[in-house]
């Protein structure tokens, strides 16, 4: 019985990773397959010759391919700094509210913020692009990424308001007796108590930044702005085709986040579970 | 008044003052980036708006919404959409009980295979769509070879330009992403349940089955809840996977993809602005579902 156990356990564990990693080492597979031998008409699995051109090709200063990628993962990871750097103290003062404090109509600024995580990026970006279009506000990271922060608050604001919330009202109270003033709680306790969601929260907005698609697809347009995802649905539409470099370009771009989420995964599970949503 | 009152009087006046000043950064950006433009595309959705004619911008009523139901082409992206849905809420919710329960069983290394389950939906969705499509390229594409290398067929498949088996792949691509959220959502409702519950049940000697239905079910409802309403949420926006996968063609489009090639490539803002209306619609009662299993979660 506890034979049979296990071997379930193992057929399970298989099928886990095989759906799982599955597509990475196929993608990965063809990244080092030469160009013409690249879905070649065999049934054979793994090529004949292993090359590493493709990511050659990519590291190379003087490939415009190259170039272009290279480049498209610093815009990324531009937007995900300024993102961070707005978007985190933000989420966290307005937490502090609607967490700690009793005012009218919390529950109304709470229920018109969550409701908008449902909300598609189509219907608010026909008046956002015009909007920046006449502002002369297209095309440019920083605006870019407000736009990104506008979609992350409600998320971000209601998992650090939740946490807030979890929180002994008697120890802030210590720290007024103590003379702590709002600010000096806030900065002093609050913060650092909440320190597990406030990584949770980095963490999901990064993921978010780097996955960025849609947005950018409308609002950015020159090589200076736009990110990761626009630039390998570029390689896919020209036409020549080079899968090779195209699988090589996707397993660069996901270790950024496939570095974060096995490192971080504590944090990123915890976030996870207390109910936040991602894209 | 003496000072001393003064003092306290505009100390709740700052205490009465200091939520709303805590608010303003948030409630400005999401002003002017979310609530405003919504309201904005609805105005547009009532006006005969074409790039192509700029000067002939009017007011029409919803006769926009009226275009959009009386044509084919939307009800055909209705069919992709729906198709989506109900496929990616069947099986995401059945795949994500199924890794919950998985991942629930301790192991060595179970930290790993936790940060594993999570990797397809950390990572992003355009690129993932880019990697199923290599899975299910329409010539020698990994699955044909395999199909072709145990003799199941003799011609490789061509999965990517056929209408369903197009949606079976987006379906399949969404469902992988969205299963770890499900997977998780799940695990913290069976974590929430006191071990203390089975084991007074056991004492009264209740059926595995009775077991089930009268405590894990249950208890496990408002977590599945919130989970169902966001993979559902998912599933009507689906728009990354769909261009990785077939670009922008007709075939595969949903509403959103409609919306979006109305507005940018036909540049017809009210139609466009008018089909976004009717996907949001849709979501916004999801949301409110959504928005009411979140809250019931804290409750418990």
């Amino acid at each position: 019985m506890k034979y049979m156990k296990k071997i379930v356990y193992v057929c399970e564990l298989l099928l886990f990773l095989v759906v799982t990693i599955g597509p990475f080492v196929w993608a990965f597979v063809l990244s080092v397959t030469p160009d013409n031998a690249v879905f070649a008409p065999t049934v054979k699995l793994l090529p004949e010759h292993v090359t590493w051109a493709h990511y050659g090709e990519l590291f190379s200063p003087d490939s415009r391919r190259g170039t272009a990628f290279f480049s498209a993962m610093l815009n990324s990871l531009r937007a995900v700094g300024i993102t961070l750097c707005i978007g985190v103290p933000i989420a966290a003062i307005a937490a502090y509210a609607l967490g700690r404090m009793e005012f009218k109509g919390r529950n109304l600024i709470k229920n018109l913020l969550l409701i908008t995580m449902v909300i598609p990026v189509m219907a608010t970006i026909i008046p956002l692009y015009r909007m920046f279009a006449a502002g002369e506000m297209l095309d440019n990271i920083f605006w870019l990424s407000i736009v990104y922060v506008s979609s992350y608050l409600p998320m971000a604001v209601w998992l650090i308001s939740n946490y807030f919330a979890t929180i002994p009202r008697e120890l802030d109270e210590a720290a007024r007796i103590d003379g702590c003033g709002e600010a000096k709680t806030f900065f002093y306790v609050m913060l650092p108590l909440s320190y597990p969601i406030l990584i949770s929260v980095v963490l999901i907005m990064f993921l978010n930044t780097w996955s960025q698609f849609q947005i950018p697809l409308i609002l950015a347009s020159s090589m200076e702005t736009k990110p990761m995802a626009i630039i390998v649905s570029e390689f896919m539409t020209k036409d020549s085709v080079q899968y090779g470099l195209i699988a090589a370009a996707g397993m660069l771009a996901l270790i950024p986040p496939a570095a974060a989420t096995l490192f971080f995964r504590k944090y990123l599970v915890a976030g996870m579970m207390k109910g936040s949503v991602k894209g | 008044m003496s000072a001393q009152q003064t003092a306290e009087s505009t100390n709740t006046m700052k205490k009465k003052i200091l939520p709303y000043l805590l608010l303003t950064p948030m409630i400005l950006i999401m002003g002017v980036l979310v609530y405003y433009p919504i309201l904005a595309t609805f105005s547009y959705s009532l006006k005969k708006w074409k790039l192509t004619a700029p000067a002939d911008i009017h007011f029409i009523g919803l006769k926009n919404y009226i275009d959009i139901l009386q044509s084919e082409s939307f009800w055909y992206s209705m069919e992709n959409t729906l198709f989506i849905l109900v496929m990616v809420v069947v099986f995401t919710t059945i795949c994500g009980c199924m890794v919950a329960m998985f991942l629930n069983i301790d192991v060595r290394g179970s930290g790993i295979l936790m940060a594993l389950s999570i990797l397809p939906w950390a990572l992003p969705p355009y690129v993932n769509g880019v990697l199923w499509k290599f899975v299910f390229f329409s010539g020698y594409g990994f699955l044909n070879k395999l199909l072709l290398g145990m003799g199941l067929i003799s011609h490789p498949i061509e999965f990517l330009s056929a209408r369903w088996t197009l949606l079976l792949v987006v379906s399949i691509v969404v469902i992988w992403r969205s299963t770890p959220f499900m997977a998780l959502v799940c695990l913290a409702g069976r974590r929430s349940i006191p071990s203390q519950i089975y084991e007074a049940a056991r004492g009264d000697g209740a059926t595995r089955t009775a077991t089930f239905r009268y405590i894990t079910a249950p208890l496990m409802l408002p977590f599945v809840g919130v989970g169902l309403t966001s993979t559902s949420v998912t599933a009507i926006n689906v728009f990354d996977e769909i261009v990785s996968l077939s670009g922008y063609s007709d075939l595969g489009k949903n509403i959103l993809m409609e919306s979006y090639l109305t507005t940018f490539e036909f540049l017809n803002f009210g139609k466009g602005a008018a089909m976004t209306y009717l996907v949001m619609f849709c979501a916004l009662i999801l949301g409110v579902l959504y928005l009411r299993s979140l809250n019931k979660e804290v409750e418990y």
